[in-house]
């Protein structure tokens, strides 16, 4: 087998990469310039609301110099879990900017476009078949999550990749799958040992974090053999490092030497990996265990209400002394003033964070009690409505910034407060109500698959 | 007595997916690793209160190649769900540096 050649250009398309690095892997003539888009870390919001966690004129840079060069030496250029969450909407989004691209560069590329945002009625259909089962600890889906999810994705493996390269894709824009099937794809296709290429999937997938100095993300490259596979930066006064490459196989998994996939298992207990050049690690023993069924996860959001924020400073030493009590006093004068408004307890839940405290393990903090001089107020409320969220808040500002405490010598205002206005509206806010894994007959069957064909034949490969 | 945070080069938490959160503690020396790993302080019983979860919850897995331990525990709120207070889970690994190790 030759060897087969893919580039990572970054680790999620908008958060950038070096020209430096990117026109060096370029010359190393990668079989595949890719990168997956997508990532649940930012939370829910963005599959609830279809909206994307980088801007667009982020993406159209990365993907821009991606087409650009894929164009220009004729190479594929494939993004997975478009515009952060994979939906529809967000392959709609970062589509709409590859035509911007397209149209200004006079390129005619063939698109593939594969969607995996599943309809409702297929979803019922496979609960009903009992397809469908809990990934880690959530409850039994029910019909109701299905019904109160704004949108539900399936991440898919890396069949309709292959099946859009086998038909000569010049672009590919998914929706989502998992990040490693994305660059898997070409070389199981042609034939790499499935282990070898699950491993160096996952490795780049999430670019320049196998990287030192680690200085921002950039492009990665890595390169599968019959036995092996290698692994170094794009950018020439960077290293891949041992430390690195096996830290990663730890990253974002539940399980260091166990990464489920659709069709298999990843399995890298018994791998070896050597610094085989000063930037180069090679990496060879992993290996891929192929499952009975085909499963994919799936991941939908539901919204669960309006979100009204405040922020504050604390800095009265006789106010911070007693601050849990005060806490207390307050919420129960917020509970009495907006049932006067006609606002019931289950209409809204009040949190209350106090950076300086406890506000990031909450009560889990076992220095909650340490000396401090300033304590940060973070008022969250979450409302059924946007008008209850307002009401809240703004009685909520109202009492911490006036109500009393035992000593208080502060008697025109409790907070600092660092700007006006004041609230903050940050409008729908969602949860992941859908978290659960689907068996499928067929691979494809998750997937929709459309095509945009050049008009005439132009200057993708000329 | 020393403090983890004193020997390893690497303590850092993370989501694995929204539900739950995986640690990971490296060391840069074959012998600090192998010393952490067989002393038995990284274990459930140590581990589940620090997190407000049950001994059985918690995974501990060594490993070696990477000279890494991987603790992973369940989120007790979903990533982003209301009351979460750290969507990527990035912070949450303060306790583990806390912990003391025998001599």
């Amino acid at each position: 087998m030759p060897p087969i050649r893919l580039m990572a250009t970054t680790g999620i398309l908008g958060y950038g990469f070096t020209e430096e690095a990117f026109n060096a892997g370029v010359a190393m003539k990668p079989d595949l310039i890719a990168c997956d888009a997508g990532s649940t870390d930012p939370g829910p919001h963005y599959l609830g609301s279809g909206t994307a966690f980088v801007s667009r004129a982020a993406v159209k840079r990365d993907l821009g110099l991606m087409v650009a060069a894929g164009a220009a030496h004729g190479i594929p250029v494939m993004i997975g879990t478009a515009g952060g969450s994979g939906s529809d909407v967000h392959v709609d989004w970062v589509l709409d900017i590859l035509r911007e691209i397209c149209a200004e560069n006079d390129l005619a590329p063939k698109i593939a476009v594969i969607r995996t945002e599943q309809s409702k009625d297929r979803l019922h259909e496979k609960l009903a078949a009992g397809k469908i089962a809990p990934l880690g600890p959530i409850g039994e889906l029910t019909g109701a999550d299905i019904d109160d999810a704004v949108r539900v994705v399936a991440m898919m493996g890396p069949e309709a990749y292959q099946e859009a390269l086998a038909d000569g894709a010049d672009v590919v824009i998914a929706g989502r799958g998992t990040d490693a099937a994305l660059f898997a794809a070409l070389p199981l296709m042609r034939g790499a040992d499935p282990g070898l290429s699950w491993h160096l999937a996952k490795i780049i997938e999430c670019g320049a974090q196998v990287v030192e100095p680690r200085e921002g993300q950039d492009c990665v490259i890595g390169t599968i053999y019959d036995d092996h596979f290698t692994v170094e930066p794009g950018h020439p006064d960077r290293r891949c490092t041992v430390t690195r490459v096996s830290a990663h196989t730890l990253y974002e998994n539940p399980e260091p030497f166990r990464l489920k996939e659709p069709d298999g298992t990843l399995v890298t207990d018994r791998c070896d990996f050597e610094q085989i050049e000063e930037r180069v690690v090679k990496v060879s023993g992993s290996r891929y265990e192929p499952s009975d069924t085909y499963t994919v996860k799936l991941e939908g959001a539901r919204q669960v209400g309006f979100r009204t924020v405040f922020i504050a400073g604390i800095r009265d030493p006789i106010l911070i002394a007693g601050i849990d009590d005060f806490v207390r006093s307050c919420r129960e004068r917020i509970q009495r003033d907006v049932a006067a408004l006609g606002i019931a307890p289950g209409d809204f839940t009040l949190s209350v964070h106090l950076y300086g405290k406890n506000a990031v393990m909450g009560e889990l903090e076992p220095q909650a009690d340490a000396p401090v001089h300033e304590l940060g107020l973070l008022l969250d409320v979450l409302g059924r409505t946007e008008d209850i969220s307002r009401a809240v808040l703004a009685k909520s500002r109202y009492a911490f910034l006036h109500t009393d405490f035992p000593g208080r010598m502060c008697i025109s205002g409790n907070l600092a407060i660092p700007f006006s206005p004041s609230d903050m509206h940050v409008g729908p806010v969602y949860e992941f109500n859908i978290w659960h894994v689907m068996a499928c007959d067929d691979p494809m069957e998750c997937v929709r698959m459309e095509w945009i064909e050049p008009e005439e034949a132009r200057t993708w490969r000329n | 007595m020393a403090k983890l945070m004193d020997i390893a080069r690497v303590v850092r938490g993370k989501n694995a997916g929204a539900l739950q959160l995986t640690l990971d503690v490296m060391f840069d020396d074959e012998d600090t690793y192998r010393r952490v790993r067989d002393s038995g302080v990284l274990s459930p019983r140590t581990i589940a209160p620090l997190y407000g979860v049950t001994d059985n919850e918690v995974a501990i897995i060594p490993f070696d190649v990477a000279k890494a331990i991987k603790i992973t525990v369940p989120r007790r709120v979903r990533s982003g769900s209301p009351g979460d207070t750290d969507v990527y889970g990035a912070q949450q690994h303060v306790p583990l540096m806390q912990i003391d190790l025998p001599e």
